[in-house]
């Protein structure tokens, strides 16, 4: 071990392909120890893929990598015969989504055992390597587990099995890319820790990928800033992250801090459900076990909880927008529509606006943002139609975008702008409840504390009630009056927004909180 | 559409122009030539092809000239390709996009029923058609156009249903929408891309179909025969004119193949995830656990 870095890189570049030329990223040099955690860090297209890939020597046709990568003392060529022969063996890779990385149709045992084949290992030692790694990467009961299909694992055993695959060839260094941004907040934070364990007891070289500036603040002991595809900034990450040199880098960090909840004047009872149940056909138990809330006028109430626990189904009962009919009573200011016929529906749903979560899926591809906005407009036949353009002008205006937007079309604008359009037609028809599915999750970090900013000011200025549906905590934190949190389709703890967060009285509470990174301290 | 025209792949052009080319000379080309379809030319019997009695093509057995004969068939093929598409489009995306949005029971009963109209023997509902009632053309494309319809409706019904659960749809019937606002606004604009690449494939199988009809003598030939039955009577005279097989022939390979590699182009141009971003829309959607949505039936 004459060789301090397990792997060196210099100068590395990704160009287009002549005749184009074009940088797209670099030069990049850095380098990782063994036993170090290096994180590259950036908003989604600053290239952090492109280096993941370029690393790998997996390049789509039409790029070229060029620079030199050393892995454990062997000069090699990025993209070379030579780099291609390190991949799956000094270098290993950790996906992002794992039932993806997996093969559907074959079971675990089969896809492990032909990389440890090709890792060496002689064919009646493949039980035993296989037992050793999985219980290596957290996952005892290797020989239950091993029989199964990808399918049939939860997202957290499916995460674990790629690592024991990344683990089987040996590796020196460990790439992952956003190995947990696809994971549940309590799941993620088992594969942070794993994946710390293994940098530390087997001197593995770990290169983070991510954009999740508070896991890397827990895992990463260096930080390489990514901007456009130049490293903007590099250093060690309490430094970087406590005071950062470069503007680029603290416009990042502020975008972690959120706004903070402003308590609302609370009116009357806007939206109540009583007993509200839900059981999709031949399924063995209740979606949404009977639960029961009140949402008042101007308040924003969050609903909390981790994928399958129940939050969507809810959102969605209470709009009335499930095929199945729900149990129970839900009532809109005084009226009754639980029970109420789709066409006696119609006129009161101009008093509930929706926000969902893919922001790109949310608007029709084959609409100008005008007549998207105008929709509703034209749906409750308010005004005249001349009228609607100038009103979806003022909505744009509202949500901060600029009018001359009006005549673009979805694919025309980024994520961040289509949740504001998002918002816009939401807002069209002035509606007294706006319910956001997952409003913010599917946003990057500055784009995520912009929307909820924006989501913010309505509440304040328009006195507009909120059910804001979501799995992640500190943007409930930022919102919401009161909380409600659910699993497994009931509602576990509810109460007010600051008492939930400080002190959570259940323990599922209790072990969500836990499990998020610490918020970083973000320097004024 | 005009930016849809220029994204096109360069062999959708060249399809497009082809086609174009095909029908063109179907509409004109007869005007240059002195003779017509029916009238024999006495003098000229199996005549091969010459400049110097203007049959360029050659005649058949009873002096009729191929030129000619060809492309009024070429015609005759196109019109009924393209209106039998057409009728099928209207059909097919009509029931497809209403079973499709509708889900449930509705969606089941309309599938079924559908299933059952794919079972009937096409071909004989067809030869009873044409003896019971006069050959016409109306008839003839209803025939055609009533057997290729079922597979579009299939297509369509798949994707309406896919839609329906995108969250613009859902979008849509949150704020009110009805089921005939969503249809109209949001489910049938976001099929016809994938509509007009079946459609595509359908004038093909269209045209196919009828030259197969004409070539058992069932399809329609007065005043002029298709290409198939054309072909028909190139076949006995394989010996004696062999160019009456061959031009009609060459036409519905070259036409069937330009519908069929225009389907194909469409279907790569038309996708939209392929579509460049515009300049100033640079950052995408973060990566996030994106849930399920709640499916309800099947």
């Amino acid at each position: 071990m004459s060789d301090p870095a397990a792997i060196a890189i210099r100068d590395l570049r990704v160009t287009l392909a002549p005749p184009a030329s074009r940088d797209l990223l670099g030069p990049l040099s850095f380098d990782v120890a063994a036993g170090e955690c290096l994180a590259i860090v950036g908003e989604s297209g600053a290239g952090k893929s492109l280096a993941t890939l370029a690393l790998l020597g997996l390049l789509p046709p039409g790029l070229r990598a060029s620079g030199s990568l050393r892995v454990g003392g062997a000069d090699v060529e990025p993209g070379s015969r030579a780099h291609a022969a390190l991949r799956g063996r000094a270098i290993a890779w950790v996906p992002q989504d794992a039932l993806a990385a997996l093969h559907p149709l074959r079971r675990i045992r089969a896809q492990l055992f032909e990389t440890l084949r090709g890792a060496g290992v002689a064919r009646d030692g493949l039980h035993a390597e296989a037992s050793r790694l999985f219980d290596r990467v957290g996952l005892p009961d290797a020989d239950a587990l091993l029989s199964r299909h990808p399918h049939e694992l939860s997202g957290g055993q499916r995460q674990r099995a790629c690592i024991a695959l990344a683990l089987a060839s040996r590796p020196r260094v460990l790439l992952a890319d956003e190995p947990t941004s696809a994971l549940d907040p309590r799941v993620a934070r088992g594969i942070a820790d794993l994946l710390d364990a293994l940098r530390r007891d087997m001197g593995l070289a770990v290169l983070l990928v991510s954009h999740d500036l508070p896991l890397v603040a827990a895992l990463a002991q260096r930080v390489l800033v990514l901007h456009r595809g130049r490293c903007v900034e590099t250093g060690a990450t309490a430094r970087v992250f406590s005071a950062p040199a470069e503007l680029y880098t603290r416009e990042l960090l502020e975008a972690e801090r959120l706004p903070s909840a402003t308590a609302a004047a609370r009116g009357d009872v806007l939206l109540s459900a009583r007993e509200l149940a839900v059981r999709y056909p031949r399924a063995p138990r209740d979606a949404l076990a009977p639960v029961s809330l009140d949402l008042h006028r101007g308040e924003c109430l969050a609903v909390v909880g981790e994928s399958g626990s129940g939050k969507s189904t809810l959102a969605r009962a209470l709009l009335r927008l499930l095929r199945t009919p729900a149990r129970g009573r839900i009532t809109l200011d005084g009226v009754e529509i639980g029970a109420l016929g789709a066409r006696a529906l119609r006129p009161l749903r101009r008093r509930i606006g929706v926000v969902f979560q893919d922001p790109f899926a949310s608007l029709d591809p084959r609409m100008s943002a005008a007549a998207i906005v105008a929709e509703p407009l034209r749906i409750h036949a308010v005004g005249e139609r001349a009228s609607h353009r100038e009103r979806a002008m003022q909505l744009l205006r509202a949500v901060d975008l600029d009018a001359d937007a009006i005549d673009r079309y979805p694919h025309q604008f980024s994520g961040g702008q289509c949740q504001r359009i998002a918002i816009a037609r939401a807002l069209a028809t002035d509606p007294e409840l706006l319910v956001c599915d997952e409003a913010v999750s599917a946003l990057d970090a500055r784009n995520r504390a912009a929307i909820l900013r924006l989501l913010a000011r309505l509440k304040r200025e328009r006195g507009v009630a909120m059910l804001f549906i979501t799995h992640d905590l500190d943007a409930a934190r930022a919102l919401a009056d009161r909380i409600v949190v659910m699993r497994d389709g009931a509602i576990v703890e509810s109460g007010i927004a600051a008492d939930v967060l400080s002190s959570p009285k259940h323990a599922y509470t209790r072990e969500l909180l836990a499990a998020r990174p610490a918020a970083l301290a973000v320097p004024a | 559409m005009r930016t849809t025209l220029r994204r096109l792949p360069r062999s959708a052009k060249a399809c497009l122009g082809v086609l174009a080319a095909l029908a063109l000379c179907a509409l004109c080309g007869p005007w240059l030539s002195p003779y017509t379809p029916e009238h024999p030319d006495w003098n000229a019997l199996s005549a091969a092809p010459s400049f110097a009695h203007r049959h360029w093509l050659g005649t058949d057995a009873i002096g009729r000239d191929t030129f000619v004969r060809a492309l009024y068939g070429l015609r005759l093929s196109l019109l009924l390709g393209v209106g039998a598409t057409a009728i099928a489009l209207i059909a097919g995306m009509a029931y497809g996009a209403t079973a499709g949005y509708a889900g449930g029971r509705t969606e089941r009963w309309m599938m079924r029923g559908l299933d059952v109209v794919s079972a009937l023997p096409f071909l004989l509902i067809v030869i009873l058609l044409l003896t019971l009632f006069e050959r016409s053309l109306p008839l003839l494309l209803a025939a055609i156009g009533g057997y290729v319809w079922i597979d579009l409706a299939r297509v369509m019904r798949a994707e309406a249903a896919r839609l329906r659960e995108l969250p613009f749809v859902l979008a849509a019937r949150a704020a009110g929408a009805t089921g005939w606002q969503v249809l109209r606004w949001h489910v049938v604009p976001n099929l016809l891309g994938l509509a007009l690449v079946y459609a595509s494939l359908l004038a093909a199988q269209a045209i196919l179909v009828e030259s197969f009809l004409g070539f058992l003598g069932l399809s329609i030939d007065q005043p002029s025969a298709g290409l198939g039955t054309l072909l028909e009577e190139g076949t006995q005279e394989l010996d004696s004119a062999p160019w009456t097989l061959l031009v009609p022939a060459v036409l519905l390979v070259t036409t069937l193949a330009c519908f069929q590699q225009l389907g194909d182009a469409l279907r790569d141009g038309l996708d939209v995830r392929t579509a460049p971003q515009a300049a100033d829309a640079r950052d995408e959607v973060a990566p996030a656990p994106i849930e399920a949505a709640p499916v309800a039936g099947p």
